[in-house]
């Protein structure tokens, strides 16, 4: 029992701790918050615009409006609004995103904990495994397999999980390795506890930061390589992510035929994703990693 | 001069080089033929569709046939024993569909040099930058110049490079023309060593090298900068700031030579990356390298150019990575063990 209390006690501090995070944390996290709060009410807000119908729907309103009250940022060559398609845009790349994040993220406290825990042979040849996908090029096989595949948004997820697993199996690995040296591992193996204790109780309520850490950077990763095959219009082509969005836009010619906003907007709701999960990220590691936090200076 | 430390280092880094290159060339061989369908029928349903006629005339001959050119007969130990046989033996990728029936290897060959060329100076020029720029930045931390950098270096060092490509293509070659939008050289231009030509070549070059160069070089910027500020609190720099060392020998040869070794690794460990983010920034440009033909290639479903692209992207990137792995001792004196 007293292991259990200890557990939520290391929770509440973490969580209490993110109050007094630094200010890059702060504002990454503002910003992230916002657009997830964005996504979340995406079904009701598109709903009240308009009146009941999908987003997706082609020829709903006239085409290629110019930004107006009622279409604040036009409609589309396709006649559908563009702001409602963002905010449709915005939920999908989330979903995806985070899903695929969270599997590659178990994926890698699977391999990092067996990898830290084990040692010796098992682990050089985990660590040798996970060097050599974060070395190799992993892109053009992943446009194969979307090209090839047919994918619902769990499969689509599952295959961004598969190759973004190396960044967070870093991240965790090394602070697995660190903290087994600790004097308290060593208290508690003399106090009785089994290893699956120790791993659980003792380890991983001081490894949940980095496995934030790894998460935020297995999300970036695998958004970046899921907007880049959407962007050449690969995976599902009914689950409209802000990657397909460009797509479409790309495809109609909305650059060259002067349509900015059609290819400024998902772009930008992109880059503000990328930089507060970056933020987000950084600051975690500046708030439970001292030694790093000397040196950003943060 | 040459010492057994040198060579056992060199012989052990050429041994991890092959065995990384076959498992990973058996990785892709896999992995492909977990694809359900067989690429030469679903080929052949294309051809069908594209041109809306009947290919009835297909015999079981000529499939087999083609299945035998493909490299996909028998079952998948006998497939993967001739994938290995032609790829490393006879360096044959096998025929195209785009370009049926060149060989895959032609096809590669002439677009490999304007990727290597344009990633390569655009990769050295960004690791350069950001190393430089981080040292200044790490020498001088705390100041105005030091929080602007680093506040836009933390900001942006995430953005793909494909959406950095698009804005400038959107800005600097739409809203102001100033530079031109896609392909490598002017059409008014006779390839060939002229002045002409090569001028041209790199005012094409430079909005696609931008954009890789413009967020890679803050990435370098801010690792090369916390390794810098790690060195300054060593006790062989407070040395030789006490010994009145001019400021331009401490940054030369005490922080930038020490910064230098770990960013050399940091060059290797995230070419395959970069290559990954390069790829989709060349087909914005339409640019004549390997990323646009595997683009290509996947719309057209040409299985055979899209593994020999997949496979010279890895041999590509792993090689250099010998060549930074070869190059190391040459400027860490301690591999030397000197």
């Amino acid at each position: 029992m007293t292991q259990q209390k200890f557990f939520v006690q290391r929770i509440t501090r973490l969580l209490s701790s993110l109050s007094k995070s630094t200010l890059t944390f702060k504002i990454g996290f503002f910003i992230l918050l916002s657009l997830v709060t964005l996504a979340v009410l995406e079904p009701y807000i598109n709903n009240y615009l308009l009146r009941g119908h999908s987003s997706t729907e082609i020829g709903l309103f006239p085409k290629l409006l110019p930004p107006s009250l009622e279409h604040p940022l036009g409609t589309d060559h396709f006649g559908r609004d563009i702001f409602s398609l963002q905010l449709t845009g915005l939920r999908y790349s989330l979903i995806i995103g985070l899903l695929a994040g969270g599997i590659a993220t178990l994926i890698a406290v699977v391999i990092a904990t067996t990898s830290g825990y084990l040692g010796g042979k098992v682990d050089s040849a985990l660590n040798a495994m996970t060097n050599s996908v974060l070395v190799i090029p992993t892109l053009p096989i992943l446009l194969a397999i979307a090209a090839y595949i047919r994918m619902d948004l769990l499969m689509m997820s599952f295959t961004l999980s598969i190759f973004s697993w190396p960044w967070p199996t870093r991240v965790i690995r090394a602070q697995i390795l660190s903290l087994k040296e600790r004097p308290y591992i060593d208290l508690a193996k003399v106090s009785g506890l089994n290893s699956v204790e120790i791993m659980f109780f003792e380890i991983l309520p001081n490894l949940m930061p980095f496995i934030g850490v790894g998460f935020a950077n297995a999300v970036i990763g695998a958004m970046i390589a899921e907007t880049g095959l959407r962007l050449i219009g690969l995976g599902p082509g009914d689950i409209p992510s802000l990657g397909l969005l460009l797509f479409w836009s790309m495809g109609f010619g909305a650059i060259a035929q002067g349509y900015y906003q059609l290819v400024l907007a998902p772009a930008i709701l992109l880059i503000l994703i990328f930089i507060s999960l970056n933020l987000v990220n950084i600051g975690l590691e500046d708030m439970f990693n001292p030694r790093l936090k000397r040196i950003t200076g943060l | 001069m040459i010492n057994k430390r040198v060579v056992r280092y060199v012989v052990i880094k050429i041994l991890v080089y092959l065995i990384t290159l076959f498992v990973a060339f058996s990785i892709v061989f896999f992995f492909l033929r977990l694809i359900p369908g067989d690429p030469v029928s679903r080929f052949i349903r294309l051809i069908e569709q594209r041109y809306s006629i009947q290919l009835a005339q297909v015999t079981q001959e000529i499939i087999n046939e083609y299945k035998r050119k493909f490299g996909l007969e028998g079952d998948i130990a006998t497939q993967y024993v001739s994938y290995l046989n032609r790829v490393f033996l006879e360096f044959d990728l096998g025929p195209s569909f785009l370009n049926f029936p060149n060989p895959v290897q032609d096809l590669i060959a002439w677009r490999l040099p304007w990727s290597i060329g344009l990633l390569g100076a655009a990769t050295l020029i960004s690791w350069a930058i950001g190393i430089l720029a981080g040292t200044l930045v790490g020498w001088k931390r705390g100041s105005k110049i030091d929080s602007i950098m680093f506040t836009i270096s933390l900001c942006m060092s995430q953005v793909p490079f494909y959406l950095l490509a698009l804005f400038l293509v959107m800005f600097l070659a739409y809203i102001f023309t100033i530079f031109p939008p896609r392909w490598a050289f002017s059409p008014t231009v006779t390839p060939g060593l002229n002045l002409a030509f090569i001028s041209s070549v790199i005012y094409h070059a430079t909005l696609p090298s931008l954009s890789l160069i413009l967020i890679s070089s803050l990435g370098w910027l801010i690792s090369t900068r916390a390794i810098t500020i790690t060195i300054l609190g060593e006790d062989y720099l407070l040395f030789a700031q006490a010994k009145g060392l001019r400021k331009i020998r401490i940054l030369s040869r005490y922080l930038l030579r020490n910064t230098l070794l770990p960013q050399t690794t940091g060059l290797a460990m995230s070419l395959g990356f970069i290559v990954n983010g390069f790829y989709l920034v060349e087909w914005i440009f339409s640019y004549p390298g390997v990323g646009t033909l595997l683009v290509q290639a996947i719309n057209a479903l040409d299985y055979n150019t899209v593994q020999g692209v997949i496979l010279i992207s890895i041999f590509t990137v792993l090689t250099a990575n010998l060549i930074i792995d070869l190059i190391y001792p040459l400027i860490d004196p301690r591999v030397r063990g000197e």
